[in-house]
Parts: C-alpha cells; sequence; structure tokens
C-alpha cells in the first residue's frame, strides 16, 4: 500500500506542477469532471482492489465453472477480474482498472446496491461481494492492507446507511431510463410495463433517413451489453461500450446514452423533483433572459417539425427557462436554444435540463457565460492547436487575413448544430458526451486538415467560408466516389471526417486542452476586463464634474469593491449593497475611514448614518441596490466644482420632502453630517488650505527673519530643510477652527430659523465668549454639546431652516465655505489611482513633512517679507538658525499635494490674495476674527462676514449680498 | 464584366431579432424567412451591384444581435467601411441600443466609417400604427447628430432594402475603397495585423462564388 501510495503522491505532485501555470484543480475536481459525478461526491477513500462484475444473466456463471481466473479459482460464479483503484464516494463506488485505464470503468451508484456481505474467501484476502438490485454481483477483493481494507468498508456501511431514504425511492427513478424498461420487458417478461418518458424524436420523427432494421440490430447490441455489464446507476463501461457508441446509438436509445455519459442522470438522481420545482417557482416570473428566450424559441430549429408547434416549443421554453432561473448568471445565451432543441429530440425535458446543466457546467465552461469567456478562450486554444498540428494551414491563413474563428467559432459555440446537418450533427454529440470537449477540437481540426489543399487556394473569408459551406453540405457524399471498390464507394465523408478526427487528432486530449486554457486564460481574461470597463464606461451618465481618469477610478474601485462579481466571467451582481457601497466609500473617501472608538465615540454613528443618506438619495431606482451609473452620477454631484451647487446638494440630502426647507430635526441631522465630513480636519489628519497657508506663512516669516541678508539673487531661495514645525500646534489650531465653525454652525442655524419662526426667541443658555481666548478645545466641544441638546431639547418651538439660510450660514463662515468650495472634494480620492492608494497611509503619518515640498509660495511669501523688511530697516540682526539644517532626509517627495494640492488650481488666486491681504492677514491672525465674531453673532447673521470671504474668494460677494436681500 | 470592381466591407450592428440576417438575406437573396435562426457569431456573405459603371462588392458581416456577443463585433467591425446599425421601429430598446452601437464605431472603427441607422419591421405599422414605438423625427435627429445614413426599411416587403445599399455604395470614395482601407483603423484584434492582404481582393474577386 505505501508503494501505491507513494507512487499517487508522485503523481498528483506532478498532476501539481503542470497545473501551476494556471488555475490548478484539486483531485477530487478533477475526478469529478473525468466521471461526471455531481458536486459534493468528493473522494472519501480510495483503495487498490480486484473487482468483477458478475452478471445474473450471464448463463456461463450458471453451470459453466470453466473460465476461471487464477485468484477466484474457488469461487463460485466467475468473471473477469480487474485490476485497479477503487474510489468511494457520499453516493458512489467508482473503478478504473489500471491495466490501460480503459477495459473497465464501473460506476456505481450506492442506492443500486441491495446487499453487501463479506465473500467467503482465502484468509488472507478480504473480500465483498455486493449484490445489486437487478441480482448482478460486483465482488471486491481488497489489495493492501487488512485494516485498511476495513476502514473502507466501515465507511461505505455508513454511507450505505445514510443513503436508505434515498434508495427506497430507487424504483421510481429506474421507471425513467429506458436500459431498464428493455430489460424489464424482454428478460422479467414483465407485463403493463410503461415505457419511460422519451424526447420530441419519438413522436415527431427522428432527423436523418432512419434505416429500422439497422436501429434495431443496435439497439439489440446495447441490449446484450446492459446484461451483461448492468445499465444506468451501476454499469461497468468496457471498450465494448466505447465502440457502441462510435458506431451511432439507435434514436431510442440516444436519449439514455447521453445522460448517462454527460453524467446528467446522476446529477438528476441527486436532485429529483428540483426541476419542476424550479419551474413552478418561476412560474410567471419574467426576467431579461425569458425575454430573450421567447424571442428565440420559434428560432431553434425551426425546419424540425416538432418545433413548428406548441408541445415543441413549450418543452425548449421550460428547459431554457428553468436554466435560467438556475443559473442567473449565465441566464440565456444564444445557441443554447439550438443545442438544447437537439437534446429535447432525444431527451425527455428533466432529462434535458439536467444535461444541459453539465454541459454549461462541465463540457464548455463559460461558452454561454455573460462575457462569453469560454467561447474566446477556446477560439484561442482551437488557434494554437491549428498553428501546432497545421502549420502550413495557418501560415496561409495568418498571411492571408483570414479570420478563422468567423467558422469556428459557431462550431464550437453551438457544438455544429449551426454548420453541419442535423443528423451529422448528433453522432458528433454521441462522441462529444463520451468524450469530453476534446471531440469538438478533433472533429474541428479534421475539418480544416480534410479541406486543406482547398483552403490553401482561397484569398479571402468568403472563399474560405464557401469551401467550408460546401464540404458540410455534401458530407453524405461518397469520398471515393469513382473507386472501383464499392467498399471504398460507400465511405461517406461523413466516416472520413470522424476517422479523421478521432485517429489523427487523437494528440488533442484533455490535458493538453486544460494547458492550453490556462495558457491563454489570463490574456483573455485581460482583454474581457478591457473591453468590458471601455464599455461600461462608454455609457456611463453624463457627468459634469468627473473626468475620464476619474471614471476609471471609480470603476476600478468599484468593482474591487464587489468582490463577488468576476468581470471577466460575467459572474454574479454587479451591483452594490449598502455593505458594500460602505467598504467603496472608505476606500474611496478620507471622512468616510474607520477610527477609533475612543477618540471620537459618535463618529460610526454619525457615518453609518450619513453613508446611508448618500446610499438612498444615490440609489434612484429605490431597488435598495446603487450601480456603477447611480455611483458615478451620485459622486458627480458630490464632486461639484461649483460652490453654491456644492452647498445646495448638502442641503438637499437632508431635504427629504424636498421642499427647500429643514426641520429641526432634519437640521440636527446636517449639522451631524458636517461633523462627519469635517472630521479629518478636525482630528488633524489632513490639513485644509488655511493651515497650510498660516504654516506656510509662519515659516516664512521666520526665514525672512533668519536669512534676511543671505537672500540676494532672484530664484535663489533656499528653503529651509528639516524645519521643525510644531505639529500638534497647528493641528490643534485646525481642530479649534472646525468645532468653533460646528458649533457656530447649529448656533446660527437655529438662532436664524428661530428669528422667522419667533421673534422673541431667546437663547436657552448663555453663549457669551468673553472668554472664548482662553477657552479650551474641551471647552469647545463641550460647547457644542450643549448647544446641540439645547436645540434638540427645544420642541416648543418649531424650526425650520430654508436654503438661502443655510447658504448664508455657510458663506458666513470661512473654514465652512472653503469646505464645500475645495476642502470637500480634496477628500474624495477619485483622481488618484486606486493602486497607489495604498501608500496613502503612510503619507499622511508624515503629512507636514512635504508642507514646503512646494516650495513656490513659501519662496515668494519670504521674498515678500525680505523686501519689505529691507526698506524699513536694513539693521535687523541676523542670527545662524539653529532648527534650519540643510539636511534632505524628511523632505523626500511628498504625497501632501495629492491631498491638498491647489496650486495649480488656484495658484493665481491664492497669489492675488497674498499680494493684497497678506500683511493684514498674517499680522491678525483669522482665530482672532472668528472670535470677534462670535461676540457678535447677531451682526453676523444680518451683515455676512465679508472678509473673510472676499479673501479666499472675492467674487463670490455678489451672491452674499443677493442673500442679504 | 469589364467594370472595375470595388469592395466594400459592411458590417450589421444591432439588437438580437431587430432583423439583421433578414436585412441580408432579402438584398442578397430577396427572399424571406419568417423564422430565421439566430445568428451565433457571425455570418459572412456578399453580393454585388453595379453603380453607374462601377461594379461593388459588398462583403456583408451580419453579427449576433445578442448583449453578451458584443465582445466579439470588434472582430468583425475592423476594418469595416460600412455598419448598418439596425433597430426594430417597435422596440424601443433596441433604438437605445443603437445609439450604442453608434457610439462605439465612433469610437472604435475606422475613422471615416460609413454609417447608415436603419429602423426595420415597418410592414408591422401598416397593419397598426400604434405599433411605432421609435418616432421616425427622433431616429432622423440621432441620424443628423451623429452624421448617419438614415432608412425605415422592412425586410418582409424588402422597402428600401436595396437603397440603403445603394446609398452606402454611393458614399463611400470607389476608387480608394481598396487602397485605403488599411488607413485609420483601430486594430482591435491584436492577433493580426495584416493589413497588406485586401490589396489583391480585387483581382481575385470574381473567383468567389457568389
Amino acid at each position: 500500500m505505501s508503494f501505491f501510495s507513494t507512487l499517487r503522491q508522485k503523481a498528483t505532485f506532478i498532476d501539481k506542477i503542470s497545473e501551476s501555470f494556471g488555475n490548478t484543480i484539486t483531485r477530487d475536481e478533477k475526478f469529478k469532471l473525468e466521471y461526471k459525478l455531481p458536486p459534493g461526491e468528493n473522494i472519501q477513500d480510495d483503495t487498490n482492489a480486484d473487482v468483477s462484475f458478475v452478471s445474473i444473466y450471464d448463463s456461463n456463471n450458471k453451470k459453466k465453472q470453466s473460465i476461471i481466473t487464477a485468484k477466484q479459482s474457488n469461487q463460485e460464479k466467475v468473471a473477469y477480474v480487474f485490476s485497479g483503484r477503487l474510489y468511494m464516494t457520499p453516493h458512489f463506488l467508482v473503478f478504473k482498472d489500471s491495466f490501460d485505464q480503459k477495459s473497465c470503468e464501473l460506476i456505481l451508484n450506492i442506492s443500486t446496491i441491495k446487499k453487501v456481505e463479506r465473500s467467503p474467501s482465502a484468509a488472507y484476502a478480504f473480500a465483498l461481494m455486493i449484490t445489486l438490485y437487478s441480482g448482478s454481483q460486483v465482488i471486491i477483493q481488497f489489495v493492501g492492507l487488512r485494516y485498511r481494507s476495513e476502514q473502507f468498508c466501515e465507511q461505505l456501511k455508513k454511507n450505505l446507511r445514510e443513503n436508505m431514504p434515498k434508495a427506497k425511492e430507487l424504483s421510481s427513478f429506474l421507471s425513467t431510463c429506458y436500459s431498464e424498461f428493455i430489460i424489464n420487458k424482454n428478460m422479467l417478461r414483465m407485463t403493463n410495463l410503461h415505457p419511460p418518458k422519451a424526447g420530441l424524436g419519438q413522436s415527431f420523427k427522428y432527423p436523418g433517413a432512419v434505416d429500422a432494421a439497422k436501429e434495431k440490430r443496435k439497439l439489440r447490441l446495447w441490449f446484450d451489453y446492459f446484461k451483461m455489464n448492468g445499465q444506468n446507476l451501476a454499469i461497468m463501461k468496457s471498450p465494448l461500450f466505447h465502440k457502441l457508441v462510435r458506431i451511432g446509438l439507435p434514436n431510442r436509445m440516444r436519449g439514455e446514452i447521453w445522460d448517462l455519459c454527460s453524467g446528467a442522470m446522476y446529477l438528476r438522481h441527486a436532485n429529483e423533483g428540483v426541476y419542476e420545482k424550479i419551474l413552478k417557482d418561476n412560474e410567471g416570473k419574467i426576467s431579461q433572459a425569458i425575454e430573450e428566450i421567447e424571442k428565440d424559441l420559434k428560432r431553434s430549429l425551426p425546419e424540425y417539425s416538432a418545433y413548428q408547434t406548441e408541445e415543441g416549443i413549450q418543452r425548449l421554453r421550460n428547459v431554457l427557462t428553468a436554466y435560467s432561473w438556475k443559473n442567473p448568471d449565465v441566464g440565456y445565451c444564444q445557441a443554447m436554444n439550438i443545442v438544447c432543441a437537439a437534446l429535447l429530440i432525444y431527451l425527455s425535458e428533466e432529462q434535458a435540463f439536467w444535461c444541459l446543466c453539465n454541459i454549461c457546467d462541465i463540457y464548455v465552461p463559460g461558452y454561454y457565460s455573460k462575457t462569453m469567456y469560454g467561447t474566446l478562450l477556446d477560439q484561442k486554444v482551437f488557434e494554437s492547436f491549428v498553428e501546432e498540428k497545421l502549420p502550413v494551414l495557418w501560415d496561409y491563413i495568418v498571411k492571408h487575413d483570414i479570420q478563422l474563428s468567423i467558422v469556428s467559432l459557431p462550431w464550437f459555440l453551438s457544438l455544429f448544430y449551426t454548420s453541419i446537418p442535423l443528423e451529422y450533427a448528433i453522432r458528433i454529440m454521441d462522441l462529444f458526451f463520451m468524450n469530453g470537449a476534446k471531440a469538438l477540437f478533433q472533429v474541428a481540426l479534421a475539418v480544416l486538415k480534410i479541406n486543406a489543399d482547398d483552403i490553401l487556394q482561397a484569398d479571402d473569408d468568403g472563399m474560405f467560408i464557401a469551401i467550408i459551406k460546401n464540404y458540410f453540405r455534401t458530407l453524405d457524399q461518397s469520398v471515393h466516389p469513382d473507386a472501383p471498390d464499392i467498399k471504398y464507394r460507400q465511405i461517406t465523408k461523413f466516416q472520413e471526417l470522424l476517422v479523421t478526427a478521432f485517429k489523427e487528432f487523437s494528440v488533442i486530449t484533455d490535458s493538453s486542452i486544460l494547458q492550453e486554457r490556462n495558457r491563454y486564460k489570463k490574456d483573455i481574461f485581460q482583454n474581457i476586463e478591457i473591453f468590458v470597463k471601455k464599455t461600461q464606461l462608454r455609457h456611463l451618465p453624463k457627468v459634469f464634474h468627473l473626468t475620464d481618469d476619474n471614471l476609471s477610478n471609480i470603476y476600478d474601485i468599484y468593482y474591487q469593491s464587489i468582490e463577488t462579481h468576476k468581470i471577466s466571467m460575467g459572474t454574479g451582481s454587479s451591483n452594490m449593497t449598502f455593505e458594500v457601497f460602505v467598504q467603496f466609500m472608505t476606500k474611496l473617501c478620507e471622512w468616510a475611514k474607520p477610527i477609533n472608538e475612543e477618540t471620537n465615540p459618535a463618529f460610526n454613528k454619525q457615518r453609518s448614518s450619513f453613508l446611508r443618506i448618500l446610499f438612498n438619495n444615490w440609489d434612484i431606482a429605490k431597488l435598495n441596490e446603487l450601480s456603477l451609473n447611480d455611483i458615478v452620477s451620485g459622486l458627480d454631484k458630490l464632486l461639484t466644482h461649483d460652490l453654491l451647487e456644492s452647498i445646495n446638494y448638502f442641503f438637499s440630502l437632508y431635504d427629504n420632502d424636498d421642499d427647500g426647507e429643514l426641520q429641526r430635526e432634519e437640521v440636527l441631522q446636517l449639522s451631524e453630517g458636517l461633523l462627519l465630513l469635517t472630521e479629518p480636519w478636525k482630528s488633524g489628519r489632513l490639513i485644509d488650505a488655511l493651515t497650510k497657508r498660516q504654516l506656510e506663512d509662519d515659516i516664512a516669516e521666520r526665514i525672512a527673519q533668519d536669512k534676511l541678508q543671505q537672500i540676494e539673487e532672484e530664484q535663489k531661495i533656499e528653503l529651509p530643510k528639516n524645519y521643525e514645525v510644531d505639529e500638534e500646534k497647528y493641528k490643534n489650531e485646525q481642530s479649534e477652527r472646525y468645532l468653533l465653525a460646528a458649533s457656530n454652525f447649529l448656533q446660527r442655524s437655529f438662532e436664524y430659523a428661530t428669528t422667522l419662526a419667533l421673534a422673541d426667541e431667546v437663547n436657552l443658555i448663555d453663549l457669551s465668549d468673553e472668554e472664548e481666548t482662553a477657552e479650551s478645545k474641551q471647552a469647545k466641544e463641550k460647547k457644542f454639546a450643549s448647544l446641540k441638546a439645547n436645540a434638540a431639547l427645544d420642541p416648543t418651538h418649531p424650526k425650520i431652516l430654508d436654503l438661502a439660510n443655510f447658504r448664508m450660514i455657510i458663506l458666513a463662515d470661512e473654514t465652512y465655505e472653503l469646505f464645500f468650495a475645495r476642502t470637500l472634494r480634496s477628500s474624495i480620492y477619485v483622481d488618484k489611482n486606486f493602486g497607489a492608494n495604498n501608500d496613502r497611509g503612510k503619507a499622511l503619518r508624515g503629512m507636514f513633512d512635504g508642507i514646503i515640498a512646494d516650495g513656490r509660495r513659501v519662496a515668494q511669501q519670504v521674498r515678500r517679507r525680505v523686501d519689505s523688511v529691507a526698506t524699513k530697516s536694513t539693521t535687523n540682526s541676523i542670527e545662524s538658525p539653529d532648527n534650519l539644517t540643510p539636511d534632505n532626509s524628511t523632505l523626500v517627495g511628498s504625497k501632501y499635494d495629492d491631498i491638498d494640492d491647489f496650486t495649480n488650481e488656484g495658484a493665481d488666486d491664492e497669489d492675488e490674495f497674498v499680494d493684497e491681504e497678506s500683511n493684514a492677514l498674517l499680522k491678525n491672525p483669522w482665530v482672532d476674527e472668528e472670535l470677534e465674531d462670535q461676540e457678535s453673532t447677531s451682526e453676523t447673521l444680518n451683515g455676512p462676514k465679508k472678509r473673510p470671504v472676499s479673501m479666499i474668494v472675492p467674487h463670490q460677494e455678489n451672491d452674499l449680498i443677493e442673500f442679504e436681500t | 464584366m469589364n467594370n472595375p470592381v470595388t469592395s466594400i466591407k459592411l458590417v450589421l450592428l444591432g439588437e438580437a431579432a431587430v432583423g439583421k440576417s433578414s436585412i441580408v438575406l432579402r438584398f442578397v437573396s430577396n427572399d424571406f424567412a419568417e423564422n430565421k435562426e439566430p445568428t451565433i457569431g457571425a455570418a459572412f456573405l456578399t453580393q454585388r451591384v453595379n453603380i453607374d459603371d462601377h461594379t461593388v462588392k459588398f462583403e456583408i458581416w451580419d453579427t449576433a444581435g445578442q448583449e453578451r456577443f458584443a465582445s466579439l463585433a470588434p472582430m468583425y467591425y475592423r476594418n469595416a467601411q460600412a455598419a448598418l446599425v439596425v433597430y426594430d421601429v417597435t422596440k424601443p430598446q433596441s433604438f437605445i441600443k443603437a445609439r450604442h452601437w453608434v457610439k462605439e464605431l465612433h469610437e472604435q472603427a475606422s475613422k471615416d466609417i460609413v454609417i447608415a441607422l436603419i429602423g426595420n419591421k415597418v410592414d408591422i405599422l401598416d397593419d397598426d400604427p400604434n405599433e411605432r414605438k421609435v418616432a421616425k423625427e427622433e431616429a432622423e435627429k440621432l441620424a443628423q447628430e451623429e452624421n448617419l445614413l438614415f432608412f425605415e426599411t422592412s425586410a418582409k416587403t424588402a422597402l428600401n432594402i436595396n437603397e440603403v445599399f445603394l446609398k452606402i455604395g454611393e458614399n463611400i470614395p470607389l476608387k480608394n475603397a481598396n487602397d485605403g482601407n488599411g488607413d485609420g483603423i483601430n486594430v482591435t484584434d491584436n492577433q493580426r495585423v495584416n493589413l497588406a492582404a485586401s490589396a489583391d481582393a480585387t483581382a481575385n474577386a470574381s473567383a468567389c462564388s457568389c
């Protein structure tokens, strides 16, 4: 055993290596694929064993004991014994011989097991005799350590016990199998048997010329095969089985063999009643797939008589719609209708349904997906096979720019049904179900090879297509019409095609296909993703503030957030739920990033309620989901470059009834929203333009003092390196400024709202600000809280804030005005490539490091100061600065500009502003101005502060005046 | 057949079941089939027409209409000199899709591609004018904005079908059709960029079985 297991380990190891180039598939998956077992049938145990199948109908066994193999000389019944490997899954016993992997393949559903006995055999050997429902027996002689064999048996026992209820339903399932019917009828002489449901062909005639005698002969062969080797759920496949399939299946038996080979039978057995249930559960429902199916029902094998009747159409409708509900990721793809129509000629509805499932999932995965990645991939794989196996032809095709896929794509996608006459396509289908997708490649290569001489004369696509078309039209003709020997004359082109396909291209194997698929998968997926992105971006709604780059970034972050959606495979919903939306915004917006609860306990609540408001506002169709279009339209509004639009939009988020007025509750919510949005600046994670300017000015001031005389020449102002900045000081100042703005906002909102409602309304708490200058940050926070509570706790007077007042209040506050004009936008990272975004955290930590990386403004400031000082007095003494060292280390290419970069957008404005106002501003820090305002709040409302407003955005003054009137 | 022969590569685009293949069938075989199988991938047909003293050979690429086949379309419209963007006058959704196609063609296809916007199935309106769901004015407006030819057609009754192709033939500079079709294109198929091959198409065109 250990020898075998090392061998096996080696084998799996080699498999692993060969698969490591692409997506690896596990041993279990490979196993299930090989035997077409349903999901869940993982290998529980496997062992080496000698197995023989002893049919109850084998007349030899009844009397004679002449055919005896060495190992079983003392047994009652005899049969061929095969050495190989036995696998056990929850519902199956699978055996494959190790001689040539073809001689014996036994697939046994354990529902068919009636009895398991220890076989009376030599003491050293351990054997089981399994008796099936039919009376046939499977004898298993374990090879290996006894305790392992015992373990195997224990597991089998357990599986059998668990399967008991299912086993009881066996007979009803068997009644759907034609093989069972003919055995019962002919061997057991059972009467009042009903033949199982058949395909449409049974009543509408099978395609092609049917030779009744030949059919009967073929059917007889199958009957004999089943007698000796079992049937349907318990069958041993010998080389004869493959041979019988190759010569072409008898029409009546075709359905069951397709059912069996495709694994649909196992799936159907494991999911009894599911098909009907899907149909029933979705009755009357409408979807895009349903609409598409309806369009094509009458366009599926329209020349076949059944599809000119309601019965045929209805079956087709049922199977296609059921599949679209079962697998909404695929839904419906044109070509499925044709494949399905062909299946239904031979299979019952339920059989066809499960067969379609396995075609889509196992045989040609991804062919019918929303992006058709499987189709594109296999075209690439096919081309590479042509290049490798038919190099001359390939060179010619390339040289003449002939589009191979124009002919080959429909072959694969519709499994030849749209290219080859139906009766021949059916034959290819026989082989396809038995051998897998490689049959398609083999036939396709054979078509090219047989027609190579003609194709080498073709100049363009048109001629190429004509050659192939003509060939398919004449498949029934003789290959050698002039041959003297009738045997040669009888060989049709179709027979030649099959022989060429399976003899000459037998080198095309499942593993070579897998290998090629893995080789091109990445490219194909990448191309699809690029294509999908291009298409989606092209179809986005019109935007006003987002650039193409922005949209591209938003697209990327959007799909990175929706993890369940695979762009290249087109699976999963591409819409966002609220949870995903939160993730998305977290990646995109600084203020949506989660923070430590302790620093700001209210934050998480504010965050989720604000995001919820945004989500609902953007969810235009009210589906409780956002599409990429919703997100883009929403962000476009949020990122408006127009100050007033920005303020209006924020207001409208809270104006639920859209009447242009906010109720008290809404005002409170709005203030919470403002708190949330300004959090990054309040906490000092980001710094805004005002702080930056302050910092620059301060630095400039110091440099000016320090270096007054050293600065002689233009452009040669040296910026301080490693300048020590008291980060905390600036952070605190900024933080206070934001807090103050928040409390001012609330106070003003309610004051102003109040004056509208009740003229004599007075403040409930004292808001005098005599001690403002000394007030600590904590005190400010407290004050804000009390203000809020105050307003909230005053239910006696209805307060209403209208848009005009809201705008005025915002514009009256420099911090908030700047916030809507610019600051907010700078915290939504639509510009950045998300990949580069990962460094952001690091960059933020050293936010002050880069403050003067773009030293242009500082330099200007320094020069201005130097100039002005120089004119006033030239007698200042100059001290060599201790804290200014020419050290580069901390000033490397800063990310800071990314966050708050307005050197480009507003450089001119600022310079202008500096020229006019620099002295006044520098000498009177604006915080002081705020405090003054604080003392005269009523004035503020009646006459908005013009000074700070005009300083920052002078052109806004008109708007302010408008509000006054 | 001493006339000079010019080849025009023409591609049909549009939503599923608007009648693309039927338009081609009518033009090529003067035939009509009520329930045609959907086009899988694409179909290729040719037809010759005499325009003045020229013979124009249309190489028609008829594409699949279903949304998910759209990723295959670039393969077929690359190098195309003309495109028919087809919609169904009774299906508003198909007109939206037509807009998308026009946009895509303008972005991705050859710069001087001649595009015709085709509102098909007008025969349905003969029975019931209320069936019209896409106003002619709306389509005309789109055609004007985007510089498209515009026709309302019926493959069933053959209304305007030949006219579409003739008009396209007139709108493509005949002499340049062959030597110019390698310029200004976006080769979306990164596999093959062989543009020289089409040059000798004219000479051998008569060998084609059509």
